[in-house]
This record gives C-alpha cells, sequence and structure tokens, in this order.
C-alpha cells in the first residue's frame, strides 16, 4: 500500500469490483500508479458470514434508491433495484461464479437481429475475434473451470436434477462450468469445500473475487493507494474538457479532493451513470461525457426469472456450489421460438430466509407454505438471457430522494421490452419441461430479483451520437475519462456479464497504459 | 364501515369531511394497546392461518408475533395502525372463525398495512428462525463444519450420475 498525495495527479479508479479492481491490479502491475476509491469497507473473507440476511446486512448497496417502470421490482422490492455489494471487492464478493464468454453474434446484435421496434439495438464497436485473448486472461485471472486445463466441478445435487433433466428433455449443452470458483487448488487459493455460501462472500476464498485476487495483489505492487468508505460524488474537469479531480465523501461525512490524470469509473452501471450525471458543469450541463444524451439510457438487467421445482425424494439443493450447472442449448438466435436472443438455464440454491422473500414477493397463505414445505426435496434454476436496450429504460436523477449526504438519489426506471417477456414465458415452459422429465410434483416460476447484472448505461459505440464511449471504454467527449465497468456493454447478450467485464478491464488497463506511456493522456 | 374507520384513523379531516367522525370514535372504543393472553393468541391464531405449517410447533411462530410487535413499535402511527388490526380482528370474530373463513377473512384484509406488516415480519422472522430451518430440512452455516464436500453436497442417489463437462 502506498500514500498518494491528493494534489498528485494520479489514476483515480472509482469502485473495486470486477471492473475497478482489475484495472487497479493491471495498471499498478504494469508501473502506473493508482488511486482506488471505494464506497463500501474492506471485509476481508473472515468477515463474511454464512447467513443470507445477515450477509446482505453487511454487504448489500443500501443507499437510497427509487424506482420505477412497469417491472415488478418497482412494486415488490421499490427501494432495492438491484442487489449489488458496497465493499472493497464490489459485487464480485456476491457473485455466483458461472463465467460463459459472449458468443460472436452477441457482439452484433443489431445486424444479427434486425430492426426490433422499441429497441435501440446497435452492433457493439469490437467483435469477439478482439476479445478472445482477453477473455483467455480473463478465465486465467477468475480461474474459470472448464477453461485452459482447469478441472470441472464435481456434480452436486441440485446440478444432478438440473443435468439429468437436461439430458431427458434432449438437450447436450450441460455442464458444472464454466465456474469461477477452484475446483482444486489454484493461483494460491483452495479448492472448493462445496459449503453452499456463494452469494455471502467465500469464507475459504475459493471463489474468485477481486477482493481476494486482485486489489491485495496490487496492493502488494506498493503503487496503489485504497482508500475504502470513500463516495465519489463528482468529477471535475479543467478548462479544456479534460478530468482533473475527483471529489469524494469519506465514512465521517468529510469531502476530499484527489487530483487525476486519468479517471477510471467502474461503479456498477446504476451509480456510474449517476456519477456522470451529477458532474454536470457549464461545459456538460446534462451531465459530464452527455452531450450524446446517452448517459444512463439502454439500462438492461438481462432476462431473468427462476423455476423452482420438488420431488418425492429429497435434493438438498443447498449444498454444494450455487451456481455450477450451465445448460447452453437454449442460446443463440433461432427468431422462430418467437422471440430473438437466447438464454442459459444455470442451477441456483436460496436458504429458507431468502427463497421465501424472493420466491414469489408477496404470497402468501397454503399455496405459499406447500412450496416451503418441499425445502428438502427442491431443485432451482436460474434463466439468464438477453434483454433488450430501451432508451426509456434508464438511471435519472431523482427529483425528491435524497442519499445519506444529501445527493439526488438514482431512479432505475425498466419496462420489459416484448422480446424480453416471450423469452421469460418460454424459458419458464422448457424449464418445467425439464423437471417435470425427472419427477418433479410441483414447480413455481420465479419473478426476476433485484437486479445483479446491471448493465449499459454509458455503451460502447462506434459513433459518438449513438453512446458514451468508444471501443476502448474512453468517453467520447473527455479524453481521459474511461468507463471500466458493465455500463460500457453495447448489448448485454445472454451470458452473466462477470467474465466480460474483466475481460474488457484487462484489454482497457493495456490500452490506457499504452497512451500514458506514449503521453497521450 | 371499515373504510370509514379508516380514514378516521389516518387522518380526522377526511372523517369530518365525510361526518362520520362521531359513529366511528364510538366503534373504536373498545381498542386495546396493552398485550394479553387474549391479543397474543389471536395474532398467533393469524400467522398460523396465513402461513400454515402442520410440523412446526407453537415456538417459532410465538417468535414470529413478538417480532411482529415490537417491529410495530417504531413509531407511533405504526403502533396505531398495528392496536387498530388488532382490534378489527377481533371484532370480525376471527378467534372463532374454522380454518377456512379464517383464511378467507384474512384474504379480504390482505390490502391493509396491518396485514402487510404480518406478513413481511413473517417473511424475514419465521423462516429466518433456526428451528424452522431444521424443520424444512436446511443445516445453516457449514464453513465452520468443513462443508458439505464430505457431508453430502452430492447424496442424491435417485437419478443416474451425470456426466460434468460438455461432450
Amino acid at each position: 500500500m502506498s500514500t498518494i498525495a491528493k494534489d498528485e495527479a494520479a489514476v483515480v479508479i472509482i469502485g473495486s469490483g470486477a471492473g475497478g479492481g482489475t484495472m487497479a491490479f493491471e495498471l499498478t502491475k504494469a508501473g502506473v500508479p493508482c488511486v482506488v476509491l471505494e464506497a463500501g469497507p474492506f471485509l476481508k473473507p473472515a468477515d463474511y458470514e454464512n447467513d443470507e440476511w445477515g450477509a446482505f446486512g453487511q454487504m448489500a448497496w443500501l443507499d437510497t434508491r427509487t424506482t420505477s417502470g412497469s417491472w415488478r421490482v418497482a412494486k415488490d422490492f421499490s427501494g432495492l433495484p438491484a442487489w449489488l455489494v458496497k465493499a472493497v471487492g464490489g459485487t464480485t464478493t456476491h457473485w455466483a461464479g458461472a463465467t460463459p464468454r459472449f458468443l460472436d453474434y452477441e457482439f452484433k446484435a443489431r445486424s444479427t437481429y434486425g430492426d426490433i421496434e422499441g429497441a435501440t439495438l446497435l452492433d457493439w464497436p469490437l467483435t469477439l475475434e478482439e476479445m478472445e485473448p482477453f477473455y483467455a486472461r480473463a478465465e486465467d485471472a477468475i480461474g474459470s473451470t472448464h477453461t485452459n486445463g482447469r478441472a470441472p466441478l464435481p456434480a452436486n445435487n441440485n446440478y444432478k436434477v438440473f443435468a439429468n433433466g437436461a439430458e431427458r428433455v434432449g438437450y447436450s449443452r450441460y455442464a458444472t462450468g464454466p465456474y469461477g470458483t477452484n475446483a482444486e487448488p489454484y493461483d494460491g487459493r483452495p479448492g472448493s469445500i462445496q459449503d453452499g455460501f456463494n452469494f455471502q462472500g467465500d469464507k475459504h476464498t475459493s471463489k474468485w473475487s477481486t477482493a481476494v485476487r486482485e486489489i491485495p495483489r496490487a496492493l502488494e505492487t506498493g503503487l496503489c493507494d485504497l482508500r475504502p468508505e470513500s463516495h465519489a460524488v463528482k468529477i471535475t474537469h479543467d478548462a479544456s474538457g479534460k478530468v482533473d479531480a475527483v471529489l469524494y465523501i469519506d465514512k465521517d461525512g468529510n469531502l476530499h479532493r484527489q487530483a487525476a490524470k486519468a479517471v477510471c469509473v467502474a461503479g456498477n452501471s446504476i451509480e456510474t451513470a449517476r456519477l456522470l450525471l451529477l458532474s454536470d458543469s457549464n461545459r456538460f450541463p446534462t451531465g459530464l461525457a452527455n452531450g450524446s444524451d446517452q448517459v444512463g439510457r439502454n439500462y438492461m438487467r438481462h432476462l431473468t426469472g427462476s423455476m423452482y421445482a420438488w420431488f418425492e425424494k429429497p435434493v438438498n439443493f443447498y449444498r454444494g456450489e450455487t451456481m455450477a450447472g450451465i445448460i447452453k442449448d437454449e442460446v443463440g438466435n433461432d427468431p422462430s421460438r418467437g422471440f430473438v436472443g437466447g438464454y442459459y438455464m444455470e442451477t441456483l440454491a436460496l436458504g429458507p430466509a431468502f427463497l421465501a422473500a424472493f420466491v414469489d414477493p408477496g404470497m402468501w397463505g397454503p399455496d405459499f407454505t406447500n412450496i416451503m414445505d418441499h425445502y428438502e426435496n427442491m431443485a432451482g434454476m436460474w434463466i439468464v438471457g438477453e434483454d433488450m436496450p430501451q432508451a426509456t429504460n434508464r438511471i435519472t436523477l431523482s427529483d425528491t430522494a435524497t442519499d445519506q449526504w444529501g445527493l439526488p438519489a438514482p431512479n432505475v426506471h425498466f419496462d420489459d421490452h416484448p422480446n424480453d417477456v416471450a423469452m421469460r414465458e418460454y424459458a419458464y415452459e422448457k424449464a418445467e419441461a425439464l423437471y417435470k422429465s425427472v419427477g418433479a410434483i410441483g414447480t413455481h416460476r420465479t419473478p426476476p430479483y433485484p437486479s445483479t447484472h446491471n448493465l449499459g448505461t454509458c455503451r460502447m459505440s462506434e459513433r459518438p451520437e449513438d453512446g458514451v464511449v468508444n471501443r476502448w471504454g474512453q468517453a467520447h467527449e473527455v479524453p481521459n475519462l474511461f468507463i471500466s465497468d458493465g455500463s460500457v456493454m453495447t448489448t448485454g447478450a445472454a451470458a452473466n456479464p462477470t467474465l466480460t467485464i474483466v475481460a474488457l478491464a484487462i484489454r482497457q488497463a493495456e490500452a490506457l497504459s499504452g497512451m500514458l506511456s506514449r503521453g497521450e493522456i | 364501515m371499515i373504510l370509514s374507520r379508516r380514514f378516521v384513523l389516518r387522518g380526522t379531516a377526511c372523517a369530518a369531511a365525510l361526518g362520520l367522525a362521531s359513529a366511528d370514535r364510538l366503534a373504536l372504543a373498545g381498542i386495546k394497546i396493552e398485550v394479553d393472553a387474549e391479543s397474543k393468541a389471536l395474532l398467533l391464531r393469524m400467522i398460523r392461518v396465513a402461513f400454515p405449517h402442520a410440523q412446526f410447533p407453537d415456538a417459532p411462530y410465538e417468535r414470529t408475533a413478538d417480532a411482529a410487535r415490537e417491529g410495530a413499535k417504531a413509531s407511533p402511527a405504526k403502533s396505531l395502525m398495528f392496536a387498530e388490526g388488532m382490534h378489527d380482528l377481533a371484532e370480525a370474530g376471527f378467534a372463532e372463525m374454522d380454518d377456512a373463513a379464517a383464511l378467507a377473512h384474512l384474504k379480504s384484509i390482505e390490502g391493509t398495512a396491518f396485514f402487510q406488516h404480518v406478513r413481511g415480519t413473517v417473511i424475514v422472522t419465521l423462516y429466518n428462525d433456526p428451528e424452522v430451518w431444521a424443520l424444512l430440512g436446511y443445516e445453516g452455516a457449514s464453513f465452520d463444519k468443513g462443508g458439505y464436500i464430505d457431508r453430502g453436497f452430492n447424496d442424491l442417489d435417485w437419478l443416474p450420475e451425470p456426466r460434468i463437462t460438455e461432450l
């Protein structure tokens, strides 16, 4: 750990999750000193709790947020649009671990799907071919199973039901990964002990997170000044329009200024967009880098839904790695199914506390207790698919609600696109068929949870008027401002986003350190 | 008159405008704010009817009822809402209803703040109770026991062993 003076213009990284944590490690490894501003505390694996509500209270981002739109989350969890982590490591502390790559066609959504009414589809300004070497490096960083010779995780109980069902309904592309948790010791961290606690942070450290890999290694370089409980609230710029400092608030409410020669924003799609909107100025009256009016728009959250099914005999699905099961057969673009794009099916388990809260929010009575009574005999899966970007799905600053600092809270507006609804219905039917094929005596369609995949609010575009950043994640309007998280995703693909966020950050860090060494920034 | 009573409790201006204030004040004369055996039994019954688990003993339900009462102390307005809800339940003869009638009655009040307070408390309390976890077959914290690697993470034996990699 080093200390960088506040008046020394440094590379300032905002956020320490998949994007920010990776940037911090890759840049310091390349010899670039960095200040990392993290809004949350530095929780260590020993601090994590094997308790769903306990862990939620410990690490969830619970700052004031509001919601609007017709999505069900706005009704059931009006103040909790997203389930993210406020701690060093960000949401990599909470992530489950599925690491599929995006597919070639998913970088070309507009060309592949055509003009979909109401959707603001674009092709990415980069291709899978360009991304492949960075995907390989990201998989090595994360230690993704099933890739580069790494061992697969064994089948747990939930997977046994899932995979047998997959086989019986005619799917073939199922496996226990790729998955970002060690099956065997790798990279200095141990193999999984299958403790079933994953969303709560992995005390055993078998699961990759930037809190156990990138941040400690960045600190070891001696070039990283990590400042936990430091909440960035404004990015300022000089007369030429280049960013020159970040203002942030410490845990006691004191305001600080860190001079910057470049700023990398990785606050997750809600806070990243909010910070740019809060950083308005005479030159950027609608928010920093927002001349295109695209900051905050095209918010995507993935088409999600879950299916819980119960059987005559015990499953004990809570034992073992939560999401170490994936079916890839429904990925691909086949409009004859009634929608464009595709989806993955992935194993999922919750404890009784969270199952009760999320299986069907608001539900009660004998139908509800019947579900809970089958807990021991239950299997579960998550459906994660590509949702359509829409200009009106959007992060804005609230006119009325404020956060703990008195600053405008973000409002998250979301309406499902008809394509999202059609895909979800289709996927529910397929999931039911899968579980019935192995003897399910009951099933329940669980609606989307508060979003864990938050994407697209500062999207990458070839043309400045279509997005916020270019193919390097560099703001079209501000050459030393970079967006380093899932906000840059032009479209969301079907894949869980963490691997792609890490791959993009490795690529961006390489580009940025090159620009710095050539004196371009 | 139940609707008008809500106006009274939520704002006397509304009630006065509707000319209903005096009649409803009489109806509320018997409202109780103290906790006694009768009110405890009533709340317990309400929770059991709304969340029936035949195999659960009373203890976790009682802890949940305690949490609902405790949560109602969050503000004076919430205390008033809770006392009124309990009063309405007693007035409706809930204690004497059979299970089907009791369930139907709860259905009729599910939109009320009182019902939603109790429902929300049950979700975060009853199902976060270690005794209930054990009854449902959940084992709770596991890291300190070495996880499930040697304790049954893969003990399901009623289906064939599947492959774990793609073909």
